[in-house]
């Protein structure tokens, strides 16, 4: 008996002030591929976006396999079988090549394979170590495309791919290739659901699933036979450690210099501020001369995290949660700023660096910094999320850099 | 072809909006009077007690307003928990209501708080002492909710973060309430529920009480108000969907 890979079990889903869909049930067992139809705004992205967890739902329950993935409390947990997702947007970041996010997405499945029989089949072996944000829009939907396959293709078992529109914008060719890839993965046990407006995706899918009637329908024999697949070359594998948000969130504050450019600056202005009121450390008292060592590092901090806001670029952080590969961040990058620049301020009102001080810094812009992360992503479902003012609390964040104060100068 | 518009007169108004804008009159009449009695009839406070014992006065807006503010931010968690939990319009009416009035005692407590620190401690306010601070982030909560609010398409992505913020902003005020007992820093501690016989002065006592009743029936009218106008905003809304032919 096929096992179910995907069980949408009577979800309402809403979205601004409207009802997309109540009562909506579909089931997708291992081997079926399924294509989400209906007009434009009749709710295709929205199913696959809940059945990837990024929307919340309002009634009913989503399951991969047997494990609840979302749930009307807002409960959510990792998926263990998406093994695969290409959103409308692109999901990667411009200043990440792709080879990076290719490996990226089969970080998430644990395994990787050679990336250049899949990119000669794409047309992009030349352009393997280019950024993304130096390829036209075609190509990088064709590297979204293959973010969304390969990482069932090197899985060690077969899981759900979530597809919406993977062949809009790709030429001809390429729209061959990835329903001949659709075709196969199926074949292999793989579950998937797509969503597609063209007449060739829905042809080459095993179901459809009218978005009017809310019902799984068993396609006409498919007009697309799965052929030229590398899988003819064999898809060897190899382990490929899962990559955390750190390790994400590092590489591109290195290759952007975002923690220099946003909470260095922010740390460097307000020492140059401090250095401007001269020799002030023998009018002042401990204390004060404290709070003013730390107020660069807290400054760094107050900034907030980049990686919150380039997160946005193509719904890159919403790709990374639906795949459970953790929020990109640049903690350790923004402490060692605030560590330094804490040194700094030291050496420039009183002539030494004291150590805990400067990990008072360190740490100090760490938290500042988290906690602006915290703030800024809070908003990330809202329509206008740059319309919102979560820079109301920066000056709350004070407060745990005027205790800290408080306490080293005890 | 003659379009014929109906002609709308002004309209009615319900019984609510006659007890919410009775309570808000009254509410005003009362905090006036409050304030007058606080600068003409009230004793002094000691005068070796304090800097600036005239400054003190302002303590019987303050107080009532912060009361205020704390029924104004209950109001908000119980909104912000009845829209997250049961989808609740009404409850939706309630937080947009606790934040604004939230908003409005919010500011009198922090202007006056600000007003006395600066007479009294030489600064008008102070970033080591907790209370003043778990209470300015409560009234920026405000301010974030009433802008946002007004910077959104309305819509459940809009009212679930909203009503999320409301809710982390309840916390807040239990701790808020306690924080000058954890850290007595510089925030006098608390003058009313301190279970301390004679903790302040009868006629002192009674400014406070009619302080604070004005201040509570000015919320409860300002709650009853704004949830009718947001009331109306939504019915508007409605229409103007039926009639964009977009509603579902």
């Amino acid at each position: 008996m096929a096992k179910v890979m995907l069980e949408v079990d009577r979800i309402t889903v809403r979205r601004g002030m409207d009802v997309v869909f109540t009562d909506c049930t579909l089931g997708l067992q291992s081997g079926q591929s399924a294509a989400l139809v209906g007009p434009n705004g009749s709710g295709k992205s929205t199913l696959l976006e809940a059945c990837a967890g990024l929307l919340t739902i309002e009634q009913g329950e989503i399951r991969h396999g047997a494990a609840p993935v979302v749930r009307p409390d807002g409960a959510r947990r990792a998926s263990p079988l998406l093994h695969g997702l290409t959103l409308q947007r692109n999901g990667a970041m411009g200043s990440e090549t792709v080879e990076e996010h290719l490996r990226t997405a089969m970080s998430s499945v644990g395994r990787h394979t050679d990336l250049q029989p899949w990119l000669e089949r794409f047309n992009l072996d030349h352009r393997r170590h280019d950024l993304i944000a130096h390829l036209s829009e075609g190509q990088a939907r064709k590297v979204a495309v293959l973010a969304g396959l390969l990482p069932a293709f090197v899985a060690p078992s077969p899981g759900l791919v979530l597809l919406d529109e993977p062949t809009t914008g790709l030429d001809a060719k390429a729209r061959a290739q990835t329903l001949s890839w659709m075709g196969d993965l199926c074949q292999r046990g793989h579950a998937l659901l797509v969503s597609s407006h063209l007449d060739e995706v829905v042809d080459a899918c095993s179901h459809t699933f009218d978005l009017a009637s809310l019902q799984l329908k068993e396609a006409a024999p498919r007009a697309v036979e799965p052929a030229t697949t590398p899988t003819s070359m064999s898809v060897t594998t190899e382990p490929l450690a899962k990559e955390s948000g750190t390790q994400f969130g590092r590489r591109q504050h290195f290759r952007t210099q975002a923690w220099l450019s946003t909470n260095g600056v922010a740390a460097l202005l307000t020492l140059g501020v401090l250095l401007v009121l001269g020799d002030i450390g023998a009018r002042i008292s401990g204390s004060q001369t404290l709070a003013l060592v730390l107020a660069p590092a807290a400054a760094a901090g107050l900034v907030g995290e980049a990686m919150a806001s380039l997160g946005r670029e193509e719904r890159c952080e919403d790709w990374r949660l639906a795949l459970g590969l953790g929020t990109a961040h640049g903690t350790p990058m923004i402490a060692a700023l605030g560590a330094g620049f804490t040194a700094l301020a030291g050496i420039a009102l009183t002539g030494s660096v004291d150590i805990v001080w400067v990990t008072a810094g360190a740490g100090l812009s760490a938290v500042v910094a988290w906690a602006m992360g915290v703030l800024q992503r809070s908003v990330r479902r809202l329509a206008r999320p740059q319309a919102v003012f979560v820079g109301l609390f920066t000056p709350v964040l004070l407060l745990p850099y005027a205790l800290l104060v408080d306490w080293l100068a005890r | 072809m003659t379009t014929t518009f109906k002609k709308v007169g002004p309209p009615q108004l319900t019984m609510k909006v006659r007890v919410g804008e009775a309570l808000l009159l009254t509410g005003f009449l009362g905090i006036t009077g409050t304030l007058l009695l606080a600068l003409l009839w009230a004793p002094s406070v000691s005068l070796e007690a304090f800097e600036s014992p005239a400054a003190q006065r302002i303590f019987y807006w303050h107080v009532p307003a912060a009361w205020a503010a704390f029924i104004a931010f209950g109001a908000l968690f119980v909104g912000s928990a009845g829209w997250l939990f049961k989808r609740s319009e009404r409850m939706w009416r309630l937080h947009v209501a606790g934040a604004e009035a939230g908003l409005a005692t919010g500011l009198i407590t922090v202007w006056s708080g600000c007003v006395w620190g600066a007479a009294e401690w030489g600064t008008p306010w102070d970033w080591s002492d907790v209370r003043l601070n778990t209470f300015g982030l409560l009234t920026l909560l405000a301010v974030y909710l009433v802008l946002g609010r007004a910077s959104q398409p309305d819509g459940i992505e809009t009212r679930d973060t909203f009503a999320g913020f409301g809710l982390y902003g309840f916390v807040l005020v239990p701790f808020t309430y306690i924080a000058t007992r954890i850290w007595a820093i510089r925030h006098p501690g608390p003058v009313v529920a301190t279970g301390e016989e004679g903790s302040i002065n009868g006629d002192m006592g009674l400014v406070l009480l009619v302080g604070a009743v004005s201040f509570t029936v000015l919320i409860v009218g300002h709650l009853l108000t704004s949830m009718l106008i947001t009331n109306s905003e939504q019915r508007l809304l409605h229409l103007q969907r039926r009639m964009d032919g977009g509603e579902r």
